[in-house]
């Protein structure tokens, strides 16, 4: 092949073989150059992932040190580096993977043992080597600056392992002469010596580039023979850049759809056509989001060595184990959560999981276990970070929070333990006796809260004392599109996000003068019998104050990290799932907008940050409204729940509070039928919906419904109502004389409740359907006779 | 203003020309991405008063300058034109009162600000000399919105 003239690499493909290794297949180009850096770049990303990989091997290798497939796999991570370092004429790099891999070829060939010693040395080198590609890849070179000696003495250690542990010395050193022959790319050996020769001066890149010239013939043969497995050639790597550009665009093409699908509502003809381009544009996005996910096996595998390396430090014994890898997450949320993760194993492993002789002493097994947990619910994704040691002593939470002056001595009397677990959240708190290396500082799990909370994800923390401790992490599925409500003031639409949203008030015309209250300039609104600080949007915006009263408005009950407020708005529109667009920096530094979005009507409309408004407005926590005081709805006991009291058939039924998403007025005409079986459009998904009170057979056709959109965990369902009644919180009923709980019953507002069991069993039969759906014991407590589930659903069917 | 050399030998450059009350002002066709007619930017409240609002262009939304308020008039009643231009920090939007023609001119007819014109200096690169009037040219990256907010008023 002439290579005369010719830039020696046009494009590199992964193929990753049956063993999961990368080569590199080198495919030669005629009259293009490519850019050295470029390759240098790709080259750094290729080998990072190799070492994360390797990463996971080591930790691995620790507890199975005979796994010959790990051995190899750690090997080739090595071997491939050292490879491509001839190419690229990183000496420094080369000569460390030369060492690593001598000694890595006496492992897999079973001279040496890999003990926890040399498992040490072998993460030492995996971190010489992440070093020096950080180097490579921000200098553009591997400079050294007394790193040199830091990597000589490296290399010491790890040829000292390698003569210290094998007897037969002349063995060895065959051995290791074999070692980098032992490959089949005889092309790149050849390289490797090429690039040693002439390099006397560092990393010229056309010094290395003359050497791949030079070489050229045997690297075309190695892209000739290419690998035999073709199932694996179907991943290929996409910049992220270009990812966001297709997303921009998806969103564009979803606006566009939504103005296409209201033109031609009227138009016959064009109606299976715009319904085409209204599938097309749905699973497009669907994909395009998709190509966004990563498995949150990426951050997860950091972790094994972590533990590894805190257990050490600490002297604790802990087994890690992992579960839901393969679940995935928006890339940009899998980077955000990366600290969190760190700081919430770093509290396990340092106040969680106990000394072994601690443990022993309260009849524990003397190895701790970590688990960590991913799984999809619903739109978000869970992340648990639990451990099985001490928990958190609720009584020294109380006291070191007085101790720092975070909750008066009073109040902190009186707080629920909930509540007070909630305080570990706050800046500056840890219930460590002494700062340590590891954690301590009181940095920890503010930070989890705040990076959590800023991607719009939740943390929630459980404890129980001598058993351990769960970190619960709730993330949304993407960022790219969030559900939000649409407001209205001064004339404009603003989108308010509703992960902050906890209730809607409205009040009409005549209420108005009545129900905003005025302490000297404050307004405030009663909530349930509690004063709630109220922001009046437009005023907020600048408009002039004019009067509140006599005019309709809705409050918008937000609760921004804590910090419970009212914001007055003029109206509100429907809810819709906006796609995020970035603000410009001069408009992000009127800090009141988290970004714009396009509605459907094609109005553009700002994204209000509740955080921000609430400090703009000097609203702060306060002690009623302390973060403990968030969670209430999950109350102390399970038994103390809230519902959404609804009236079903003429008679009043109960929803759990948490499991409702929405409530949505939709058109009777809306409604279509599956099997009979009434199922609603919603959002581009299909909802299933059930009509207990049997509305939807006598509604007219131009008449809407009142649908509660509820969630159990995954699974969705929207239940038909005649209206909604209130939020009330309820406790169990006792059955007279045995004393115990009758299930699916409440008493709300002074009435015996019937729950809906929203736990749905997911087959179509509709036999199973029923059982699910019955409101047990309903018929006998008050002798009615309405419409349960089951006839409802025999009805429609 | 590198665009406009005021080289000896006469170069011909393509100048987008608009039109702000009564004024003429010129901006190098190379920094226009693309001429938008009759846009309604959406308000931003509590923006600095140059900021006419946002606009919405090809999937992103564009931070739109009101030359008006830029150069001190009072803003138009009427709906605008607008320009989307980019420098090294992103499209940007400019609304002006109305495009008016590409021109080409030679770059023998331009001449630099006089060191007299004080007010928002910054934001003028020199003046093409038209046959009936002057065509000011503007500095593209000095009416980036970031920029602007650090440009000092009289200065």
């Amino acid at each position: 092949m002439d290579l005369a003239g010719a830039g020696f690499l046009k494009s590199r493909a992964i193929f990753p073989d049956n063993n999961g290794e990368r080569r590199w297949a080198r495919c030669v180009a005629h009259g293009e150059e490519r850019r050295m850096d470029e390759l240098i770049r790709e080259f750094v990303i290729e080998s990072q992932e190799g070492l994360d990989r390797m990463e996971r091997c080591l930790t691995d290798l620790e507890s199975r040190p005979d796994d010959a497939e790990l051995l190899a796999e750690i090997f080739r991570t090595v071997h491939t580096i050292k490879g491509a370092t001839g190419f690229l004429g990183f000496k420094g790099l080369e000569t460390l993977a030369h060492s690593g891999e001598n000694l890595l070829g006496m492992l897999r060939d079973g001279t040496i043992a890999a003990d926890a010693h040399v498992i040490t040395v072998l993460l030492d080198l995996l971190d010489g080597l992440r070093s020096i590609l950080k180097r490579i890849e921000e200098e553009g070179g591997e400079s050294c600056d007394g790193k040199e000696l830091q990597d000589t003495e490296l290399i010491r250690r790890l040829t000292a392992l390698q003569t210290a542990s094998t007897e037969a010395g002349a063995g060895s050193e065959r051995e290791k002469c074999a070692a980098p022959l032992a490959k089949p790319e005889s092309g790149r050996s050849q390289n490797e010596s090429g690039a040693n020769k002439a390099d006397g001066h560092g990393t010229l890149p056309d010094d290395a580039r003359a050497q791949g010239r030079g070489h050229g013939a045997e690297i075309a043969g190695v892209a000739a023979t290419p690998p035999q497995s073709s199932a694996a050639e179907s991943t290929l790597r996409v910049d992220v850049k270009l990812l966001n550009r297709l997303m921009n665009l998806v969103g564009e093409l979803v606006l566009t759809r939504n103005q296409v699908l209201q033109a031609t509502a009227a138009d016959q003809g064009m109606t299976m056509l715009s319904r085409r381009l209204d599938m097309v544009t749905a699973d497009l996005r669907e994909g395009v989001m998709r190509a966004r996910m990563q498995p949150v096996s990426n951050i997860f595998s950091k972790v094994p060595r972590m533990v590894r390396d805190l257990s050490h430090t600490l002297g604790r014994s802990v087994r890690l184990e992992m579960e839901g890898q393969e679940t995935e997450l928006d890339k940009s949320l899998l980077e955000a959560i990366k600290d969190p993760l760190t700081h919430a194993v770093r509290n396990a492993l340092d106040h969680g999981i106990e000394a072994p002789a601690a443990r022993v002493a309260q009849g524990k097994p003397e190895e701790g276990v970590l688990r960590l947990r991913a799984a999809q619910e619903g739109s978000h994704v869970v992340v648990e970070i639990s451990d099985d040691g001490s928990g958190i002593a609720v009584e020294s939470v109380r006291a070191r929070a007085v101790e720092r002056g975070l909750v008066a001595p009073e109040r902190a009397a009186e707080m629920s333990k909930r509540e007070l677990l909630q305080l570990i959240f706050l800046p500056g708190f840890s219930t460590a006796r002494q700062v340590t290396n590891v954690s301590g500082r009181g940095v920890g799990m503010d930070v989890v809260r705040t990076n959590v909370e800023k991607i719009g994800g939740k943390v929630e923390l459980d404890s129980q004392p001598g058993r351990g401790t769960t970190v619960r992490m709730r993330i949304p599925l993407t960022l790219a599109i969030i559900p939000a409500l649409i407001v209205r003031s001064l004339g404009q639409s603003f989108a308010l996000p509703q992960s902050a949203l906890s209730e809607l008030v409205h009040v009409s015309g005549e209420e108005a003068k009545r129900a905003i209250e005025w302490m000297e300039d404050a307004p405030v609104y009663r909530l349930r019998g509690h004063l709630l600080p109220l922001v009046i949007l437009d005023r907020l915006l600048g408009a002039a104050a004019g009067d509140v009263g006599g005019r309709e408005h809705f409050i918008a009950v937000l609760d921004a990290d804590g910090r419970k407020y009212g914001l007055v708005v003029d109206g509100l529109a429907d809810p819709e799932e906006i796609v995020v667009k970035p603000l410009s920096p001069i408009l992000k530094s009127v800090g009141l907008y988290s970004g714009a979005t396009v509605l459907g009507s094609a109005e553009l409309a700002l994204i209000l940050d509740p955080g921000a408004m609430a400090t703009m407005a000097g609203i702060t926590v306060s002690e009623r409204d302390n973060p403990g005081n968030r969670s209430d709805t999950d109350g102390e006991e399970a038994s103390e729940f809230e519902y959404l009291v609804v009236s079903v058939g003429g008679r009043q039924a109960a929803v759990p509070l948490k499991e409702v998403l929405r409530i949505e007025q939709v058109p009777a005409a809306r409604m279509e039928y599956v099997d009979r079986r009434p199922v609603l459009n919603f959002g581009g998904r299909l909802l299933r919906v059930e009509d207990p009170g049997g509305r939807l057979r006598s509604a007219a056709s131009d008449a809407s419904v009142l649908v509660v959109v509820c969630s159990d965990g995954a699974r969705h369902a929207g239940i038909v109502v005649d209206q909604v009644l209130d939020v009330a919180k309820g406790s169990e009923l006792m059955e007279a004389g045995s004393e115990s709980a009758i299930p699916g019953l409440r008493l709300l507002c002074e009435r015996v409740t019937s729950v809906f069991d929203l736990n749905l069993p997911s087959g179509r039969d509709a036999t199973r359907c029923e059982e699910g759906f019955t409101q047990p014991a309903a018929e006998e407590q008050d002798g009615t006779n309405e419409p349960t589930m089951a006839t409802s659903w025999r009805d429609a069917g | 203003m590198s665009k406009v050399p005021e080289s000896e030998s006469a170069k011909l450059i393509q100048v987008c020309s608009v039109r702000v009350a009564e004024e003429l002002y010129g901006i190098p066709l190379g920094d226009i991405l693309e001429i938008v007619g009759g846009a309604r930017p959406q308000a931003v409240p509590l923006a600095p008063d140059f900021i006419a609002g946002l606009v919405h262009y090809r999937g992103d939304v564009l931070t739109t300058v009101n030359l008006r308020r830029v150069l001190g008039m009072p803003p138009a009643e009427m709906v605008q034109d607008l320009l989307v231009l980019e420098d090294a920090d992103g499209p940007f939007g400019l609304a002006v009162d109305s495009v008016r023609e590409v021109l080409t001119v030679s770059s023998a007819d331009f001449e630099a600000k006089p060191s007299t014109v004080r007010k928002r200096k910054a934001l003028f690169a020199g003046a093409f000399k038209l046959r009936d009037s002057l065509m000011v040219m503007l500095e593209t990256a000095q009416l980036q919105p970031m920029r602007l907010a650090q440009l000092p008023e009289d200065v």
